[in-house]
């Protein structure tokens, strides 16, 4: 007879009527566009962070068409603090997405593709004046976050005796919460209207875009029709106020992912809107508002394009019985990779059906840290020593936050159309880490 | 010991009358509550389980103690 973990569990009646029966039901992803997750790890290590060109095509050509089915003038821009991975970056290039950058650092990496400056949006609260004058030498789209930024361009527009086209951001009250108010000038009371004015009375910025983003993870798409309201009903009295022409609206990003947001214990199916209902909100706001020239529509979405084509392959290092009697499993990727853990429960597959009943367990990774858990209760049956779990949706934001901490970060691959296998990003090993550190001649 | 109670049908579905508890195990749970029952230590099952099974006796220990700590979790053994 084929050996099995010896395991027990008492039969909770209630919580089988109520849930049906989690003691047998496993979630399995033997492999990821038609490559075995086990031989990923065995070529590439484990832990590996895998992801795929057809989800990010189709998620891709998903919202980009329902926005330009809709509106004639359509621009997507890869919010590059999303995933600055190279390779995911050039992706999105190809797919016809230019780039949105928050830093210095990131306008210098889009620089680096190949971007040009005129297909760059520089946008964020912190803008060295050097990388400014370089942006704006360079043709960018420059989103003024604050009224410093008005002063700080106006001397650069002296300096090399130009006028600056720039766009501003945006905040307002569109019935969410939070309601993000710390970034540009907020509309309902007035403060835009005023930054406006007060470049308009600078004379030598042009205003030419107005922007926006609302928040992040957005599960209402009411709260964009709100926000294009708001804007499009701004361009219009700037426009006749000040005679500017405002050639595009920028409605940022934040529409949500399939991920599952903790706290929310619908289905992200249930609750998470689709591409078409955001895109119906928005064109609609805008044809009901505008006056005068249609704007084009830019959108920095992120999330929604990248989460579902990332994957975290995990292997199981050790068991242990907690005192509580839940399974306790420790794999070797830890939080550090996983900064989105700290908000979404992800989904966790198995590489294979196990035979046996599944337990109550818990899911750590490998730190020496108390808070490296990655998955507080799940029903797992007895896995093995070097079982490979997928974690699932970690496309966004966990490469550009994961940090390196204890341990290496680990390989990255790209899984192209035709299930070749590209490793995008080595992993870390000692000598990337202590490169840049000096030790005092003291101590040597 | 409260597992000397316990009645193991041919579906492996467990009960202990005293406590009115039902308990689901596999097969290998239940050949090592059988032989806690006959009475065989720690180190005994270990053996018997590698010598049925044809697995090394560290990886059985690992997974047998692991069971046992969660029949004295259960309070069915001491």
């Amino acid at each position: 007879m084929k050996y099995q973990k010896p395991t027990i569990n008492r039969i909770d009646f209630a919580l089988a009527s109520k849930y049906g029966s989690p003691l047998r039901s496993q979630k399995i992803k033997s492999s990821i566009d038609g490559v075995s997750v086990n031989e990923l790890v065995k070529e590439f290590g484990s832990p590996l962070f895998v992801f795929s060109q057809k989800t990010i095509e189709e998620k891709y050509n998903e919202f980009f068409e329902a926005f330009s089915s809709r509106y004639p003038k359509v621009q997507f821009w890869w919010s590059y603090k999303t995933n600055y991975l190279d390779a995911i970056c050039k992706l999105f290039h190809k797919l016809g997405s230019k780039a949105e950058v928050v830093s210095e650092f990131e306008y210098q990496k889009a620089r680096h593709l190949g971007v040009e400056g005129k297909d760059i949006i520089f946008n964020g609260p912190y803008k060295p004046k050097k990388a400014l004058l370089q942006a704006v030498k360079e043709g960018a789209k420059i989103h003024i976050d604050h009224l410093y930024e008005i002063n700080d361009l106006e001397e650069i527009a002296s300096e090399l005796n130009i006028e600056i086209p720039v766009a501003i951001r945006c905040n307002m009250d569109t019935g969410i919460y939070p309601q993000w108010s710390r970034f540009g000038f907020n509309i309902d009371n007035n403060e835009a209207y005023n930054a406006i004015k007060r470049i308009y009375e600078g004379k030598k910025l042009i205003l030419t875009g107005l922007h926006a983003h609302i928040g992040t993870f957005m599960l209402t798409a009411n709260a964009y029709a709100k926000e294009t309201q708001k804007l499009i009903k701004l361009k219009n009295k700037v426009e006749q106020d000040f005679g500017f022409e405002i050639e595009y609206i920028d409605i940022g990003g934040g529409f949500a992912s399939k991920n599952r947001l903790k706290g929310v214990y619908q289905a992200p199916e249930v609750v998470v809107p689709s591409a078409n209902e955001y895109a119906e909100a928005i064109v609609n706001a805008i044809y009901e508002n505008n006056k005068g020239a249609l704007p084009e529509l830019y959108l920095e979405t992120g999330r929604a394009l990248i989460d579902e084509a990332g994957y975290l392959l995990s292997s199981v290092f050790a068991s242990k019985r907690m005192p509580d009697g839940k399974k306790n499993y420790i794999i070797d990727a830890g939080v550090n990779l996983l900064y989105t853990n700290f908000w979404y429960n992800f989904e966790i597959f198995l590489d294979k059906r196990y035979d046996g009943l599944s337990e109550p367990s818990q899911i750590n990774g490998p730190l020496c840290m108390n808070i490296d858990i990655i998955a507080p209760n799940i029903m797992l049956p007895a896995l093995e020593r070097g079982s490979v779990l997928t974690i699932w949706p970690v496309g966004a934001y966990n490469i550009t936050q994961s940090m390196q901490f204890i341990r290496y970060r680990p390989n990255i691959v790209l899984i192209d159309k035709e299930k070749n296998v590209h490793l995008m990003k080595k992993s870390e090993n000692l000598d990337t880490i202590i490169e840049n550190e000096l030790i005092p001649q003291f101590l040597q | 010991m409260l597992l000397n109670e316990m009645i193991i049908d041919e579906n492996n579905i467990a009960f202990i009358p005293s406590l009115g508890s039902s308990f689901e195990l596999n097969e290998s749970a239940k050949r090592v509550i059988e032989l806690l029952k006959e009475g065989q230590s720690k180190e005994e099952i270990v053996q018997t389980l590698s010598k049925e099974y044809h697995k090394r006796w560290e990886d059985i220990y690992i997974d047998v103690e692991d069971f046992l700590q969660k029949l004295k979790i259960y309070g069915l053994i001491q």
